[in-house]
């Protein structure tokens, strides 16, 4: 499948660095030492510089407290093994590379870390004092790939299973179960791995009592009603009031990030709609988005609106599925009833329009997979019709009801700048008052031809994340309604050699084009060499797609950043002190997916 | 009629009524709830799905008994059999009509809350003995709640007795002739059934067993008869709180036209679908809510009333 | 308030009936309580507790005294065993404890007190036997008689006794108060702080 071909087209431009990020980078390197430091141009024109190992932490503490503008959040952490990598025109030698992914909020600016570390048990010293957030990512890089974090106070697997070896994402690790040796489980090896999964509160620094009492350590999950998938989350408690949690996640792992590297640019997008699989399209789009800088494709309008409207069609449904779940986290019994009927009209609309419901898998490279069907508009037209009195009726039912008032309100609060330390995004971080919206601050895929209005709350607790998701609801049916009454004509997809599948009217003119066009469907096209990351404001905070490119038919790496990741990382943090009840308040707020987490 | 035989009918009426009625009530419930929510609920089985009770009842016969190996084996067993024996033995008392009335005891509500008092019991023992961290914590808030609860339940009852001036439920109803007791009694009504709803922890008071939060609570380890005896007992023991509403506030039997039975069936009725609406609608509060809602406001407004009931009883005596 | 003696008439029309039920009834109250001091397991004894104070409820009854009865059953039946069980759930009691029971009843444990219990008992059963009673005259004490003699003659003893339990109320709340664990919530925001109980300490979590 790894076959290169001559591209068709010439690569776009490498974008030239823009003024404000060399002045960043001139000031990280003199507070470095004035060492040069190598920068790496990228399609997505986010400044990406190398940084010596020995150097990365003082950098990062700089980019974080000193530079201008300062950057808090620790958007993503992870690795690329760079052992079988052809193409790295310029950049330093490195058998791994480590990558940090910093943003600053206000106004929006990112920059990337990479260091390079050689040989096969590499170690970078640990940036969990810098960012707490960093403690998961670190301890997700060193489950799969095996790069050591000097002095990370925890660094054990986090999601693979502790008795796995290997490290899964190194290239010389198998991807599929036939290329392993065959599994067989002895009692016992049944008995190691159970034993293995025991909770030993020592291990996590956590003592068995305190002065006053024996504390009870309650495993929630891995199979449990109120987690809303496999997930365990051990519970130190005194009563039922918690000391600690720690969330043990890794159960709904599928390597995803594995299969990219093994899947063709096209044949990749459908794992993407299962990644958060209440949100379907809206996973397709960052990766999309990723993959069209790297080939220079330009999406028509009327793509670019369907995109848009069925990424809010999706929003109302997994925003429908929370509300309801909410609700019956508090134990409220009938909402969830009520809104997963409406989530099965939305469903029904979805499923006229793409052919599938969940996991419709519609966008492609360089548009969408069909133009919409006659009739749609009437359905869309229906719907919005028919949601908003439903939607003042939950009002009443749901979020004006006292008792959920009581279950909610100061429960698992967090202010702004807990969040972005966090990396927590989305209705979360918009639930402490910053109305910050990917799709404001900087449009993508045609947003920013719409209008609405990015809601806000200010609290920051479980009650207010509600308010901002319910809010939210009424904004997407705006932007739907604007869709439908402005539907541009036109293609659905863009006019260029390296779209999938590839255009038919110029095929079966002769041989070449035959040629072309068959190897474009067998084969998928050979994307241009580079990295680009693509970031969405998906329906649970932000969604991004890194995705390297060695000029080949699949992708080198592909990284999938989700939101889910750090929401669940810093459920501890908010639930100390509350009792098991909140903690189920808190899991219903957060709205996670259990795929999206582990991925 | 032999009184020995009369007796003999009386209770085999009510016990068989009973069992009955919470078979029904299985499917009156799930229909409701069903109809509430809008979907279909149970309807396959016999007409309108109404045989879904023996469908149940099947289930739960023939299912795998299984005690855990770290339970506390006898305990564990008498456990669901005291929420069946307690729920049933508080009907005694009820006065379903003139002369259906099984114990026609001078301390009867005092009966009905040692009795209740014993049910607590079951729920506890079984969290207990399940040697499980869900069903000890079920346990433990099942005993808080009743414990408080019983309370305010008592209390609220208290309004009633002044206002009879006795203890008997067949006097109690035959002094409602006239005017129910739910009018001057209206606070003490709340009361009670908000603490009856307490009592047999049921949605929004089901914290012992609270689905989201601790999978099934108290009974947890329970498969088979032995849950389906915790299931008989809770629906049992809704019943009894309904009809000790319908006794106490709501003038028992007694009504125009139809005769005194149907007028009961019929009250107590009302009361169960009721809960089942209150089931569908209203979330759970926090356990330590519960208790201080209790104690803060409850627990005064008991007080309250029965210090302004004894006063205005005592202003009419002179 | 209407009295409705069907005791009274019970025991006066079939004494060898009653009499029978109470034998009965004071042989299990005796077997539980027996049971209660001999049993290694303590949810197991608080059951025969129960069972005991249930019994005792019964000879209240039939001695004429319902309305004690019933507050036997409500009261340390239903309240104060609860409490008991309640505590005794949150102890985390296991084999050891039940081990620890079984070594405190060695004769040489019991034996002295037991010993001293029999005088006492032998002494009991003399005065009783030398002053010759005969079959206790059952009357009827209904709540309204009880509540007449508590709000009647008792009442000093009603108050003090709620005054007890008033103080018996504070002090176990302020008991109960104790400061609050430090810093429940820590503060991610300053800069490398070590105490934090992030990934510091809790490791990664």
């Amino acid at each position: 499948m790894s076959a290169r071909i001559e591209e068709p087209t010439t690569p776009p431009e490498t974008p030239a660095l823009r003024d404000e990020d060399r002045s960043l980078i001139e000031a990280l390197r003199e507070t470095l030492g004035g060492e040069t430091l190598p920068v790496q141009p990228c399609a997505d024109e986010i400044a990406t510089v190398w940084v010596p190992a020995n150097a990365a932490r003082e950098a990062l503490r700089f980019l974080k407290h000193r530079s201008r503008p300062r950057f808090p959040m620790l958007y993503d952490l992870t690795a690329i093994d760079e052992r079988s990598r052809s193409r790295r025109d310029g950049q330093p030698e490195a058998d791994f590379t480590v990558l940090y992914h910093l943003m600053a909020l206000e106004p929006l600016r990112e920059i990337r870390i990479k260091v390079a570390l050689k040989g096969d048990a590499p170690t970078v010293p640990t940036i969990t004092g810098l960012w707490p957030t960093a403690s998961w990512y670190e301890r997700e890089v060193w489950d799969l790939f095996g790069i050591r974090f000097d002095g990370h106070p925890n660094l054990r697997r986090l999601i693979m299973p502790p008795t796995w070896e290997g490290h899964p994402l190194r290239k010389d690790h198998p991807a599929r179960a036939t290329e392993m040796g065959r599994y067989s489980l002895s009692e016992q090896r049944h008995i190691d791995e159970e034993e293995a999964l025991r909770f030993k509160p020592e291990d996590w620094g956590m003592e068995r009592q305190s002065d006053e009492s024996d504390f009870m350590f309650l495993n929630i999950g891995p199979q449990h009603p109120g987690t809303h998938g496999v997930i365990r989350l051990v519970l130190q408690l005194d009563g039922e009031e918690i000391i600690d949690v720690v969330p043990e996640i890794g159960f709904h792992h599928r390597g995803a990030e594995k299969m990219g590297e093994r899947q063709s640019w096209h044949t990749y997008i459908p794992y993407t709609d299962r990644v958060d699989y209440l949100s379907g399209v809206v996973n397709n789009l960052p990766y999309l988005l990723a993959v069209e800088k790297l080939a220079g494709i330009e999406v028509p309008d009327r793509a670019k609106i369907i995109r848009v409207m069925l990424c809010e069609l999706f929003r109302i449904s997994n925003h429908l599925v929370w509300y309801g779940t909410y609700a019956q986290d508090v134990g409220q019994m009938s909402p969830v009833f009520y809104m997963f009927n409406d989530r099965e009209r939305l469903l029904g609309i979805i499923e006229a329009i793409c052919g599938a419901r969940m996991h419709p898998n519609w966008f492609r490279i360089g548009g969408v997979a069909a133009d919409l069907p006659d009739g749609w508009d009437r359905l869309v037209r229906d719907f919005l019709d028919y949601f908003p009195p439903k939607l003042r009726e939950y009002d009443g039912m749901v979020m004006g009801n006292g008792i959920l008032k009581a279950r909610t309100r100061g429960i698992g609060a967090f202010n702004t700048e807990e969040a972005v330390e966090w990396g927590v995004t989305g209705p979360a971080l918009r639930a402490t008052g910053l109305a910050w919206d990917l799709r404001k601050e900087r449009p993508y895929g045609g947003y920013d031809q719409f209008e609405f209005d990015v809601p806000v709350a200010h609290k920051g607790d479980c009650y207010d994340r509600a308010v901002v998701r319910v809010e939210e609801m009424r904004q997407s049916l705006r932007i739907i309604r604007q869709c439908l009454e402005n539907m541009p004509s036109g293609p659905y997809k863009a006019d260029h050699s390296l779209t999938t599948p590839p255009i038919k009217d110029r095929t079966m003119l002769d041989i070449e084009t035959l040629i072309t066009h068959f190897l474009n469907v067998s084969w998928g096209p050979v994307i241009p060499a580079g990295e680009a990351t693509g970031c969405v404001e998906g329906t649970k905070g932000l969604y991004s797609y890194h995705v390297i490119s060695e000029k080949s038919t699949i992708p080198y790496r592909v990284r999938i950043r989700s939101s889910s990741f750090p929401h669940m990382q810093i459920i501890p943090f908010i639930s100390r002190g509350h009792t098991v009840p909140d903690l189920l308040a808190i899991i219903g707020a957060t709205d996670f997916v259990l795929a999206d987490v582990d991925r | 009629m032999n009184p020995v035989l009369h007796s003999f009918l009386v209770i085999q009426g009510v016990l068989i009524g009973l069992m009955t009625l919470a078979g029904v009530l299985v499917w009156i419930e799930r229909r409701l709830l069903a109809f509430f929510q809008d979907r279909l609920g149970p309807n396959r089985c016999g007409p309108f799905g109404f045989l879904i009770f023996v469908a149940d009842g099947i289930k739960m016969v023939t299912k795998e008994d299984w005690i855990p190996p770290g339970a506390d084996k006898p305990v564990f067993v008498l456990a669901p059999a005291i929420i069946v024996i307690t729920a049933l033995l508080g009907f005694a008392i009820i006065p379903v009509a003139p002369g259906i009335l099984i114990l026609d005891l001078n301390i009867g509500i005092l009966f009905f809350l040692g009795v209740s008092s014993m049910g607590i019991y079951s729920t506890v023992l079984g969290g207990w003995a399940s040697n499980n961290k869900y069903s000890l914590l079920g346990g433990l808030r099942m005993s808080a709640q009743m414990f408080s609860y019983e309370v305010f339940m008592g209390l609220a009852l208290m309004g009633v007795v002044i206002l009879s001036g006795s203890l008997n439920l067949r006097e109690i109803v035959e002094s409602q002739t006239g005017l129910w007791y739910v009018v001057p009694q209206f606070l003490g009504f709340l009361i009670f059934l908000f603490a009856g709803l307490a009592e047999t922890h049921r949605l929004p008071f089901d914290m012992p067993e609270a689905e989201s939060e601790l999978v099934a609570g108290f009974h947890t380890e329970y498969s088979s008869m032995k849950f389906g005896m915790f299931f008989v007992g809770e629906y049992v023991g809704v019943t009894l709180i309904s009809a000790l509403i319908v006794t106490l506030f709501f003038g028992g039997w007694q009504g125009p036209v139809l005769p005194p039975i149907v007028w009961f069936l019929l009250k107590t009725m009302a009361f169960l679908l009721f809960f089942v609406l209150l089931r569908a609608a209203i979330p759970r509060p926090r356990f330590d809510q519960l208790l201080a809602w209790g104690w803060k406001y409850i627990l005064p407004l008991a007080l309250l009333n029965l210090v302004i009931t004894g006063a205005v009883v005592l202003a009419q005596a002179n | 308030m209407k009295i409705r003696p069907s005791i009274r008439k019970a025991c006066s029309e079939n004494p060898a009936t009653v009499e029978t039920a109470f034998y009965i009834v004071a042989v299990v109250a005796v077997l539980t309580t027996l049971r209660v001091v001999t049993h290694t397991n303590a949810v197991h004894a608080l059951i025969y507790f129960i069972v005991s104070l249930l019994a005792v409820a019964l000879l209240f009854y039939q001695l004429g005294a319902p309305f004690v009865a019933a507050l036997e059953v409500i009261v340390y039946a239903g309240a104060i065993m609860v409490l008991f069980l309640f505590v005794i759930m949150m102890l985390n009691l296991g084999r050891e404890q039940q081990e620890e029971e079984r070594s405190w009843t060695r004769p040489s444990v019991w034996a002295g007190p037991g010993f001293v219990s029999a005088v006492l008992l032998a002494v009991l059963a003399w005065v009783i036997s030398a002053e010759g009673t005969g079959p206790a005259e059952t009357a009827y004490v209904g709540p309204e008689e009880v509540g007449l003699a508590l709000f009647g003659p008792y009442l000093i003893g009603v108050q003090l006794a709620a005054l007890l339990l008033l103080a018996g109320l504070v002090g176990a709340s302020h008991l109960r108060r104790h400061e609050r664990r430090t810093v429940l919530r820590d503060d991610p925001v300053s800069e490398e702080s070590q105490s934090r109980a992030g990934p510091e300490k809790g490791g990664g979590v």
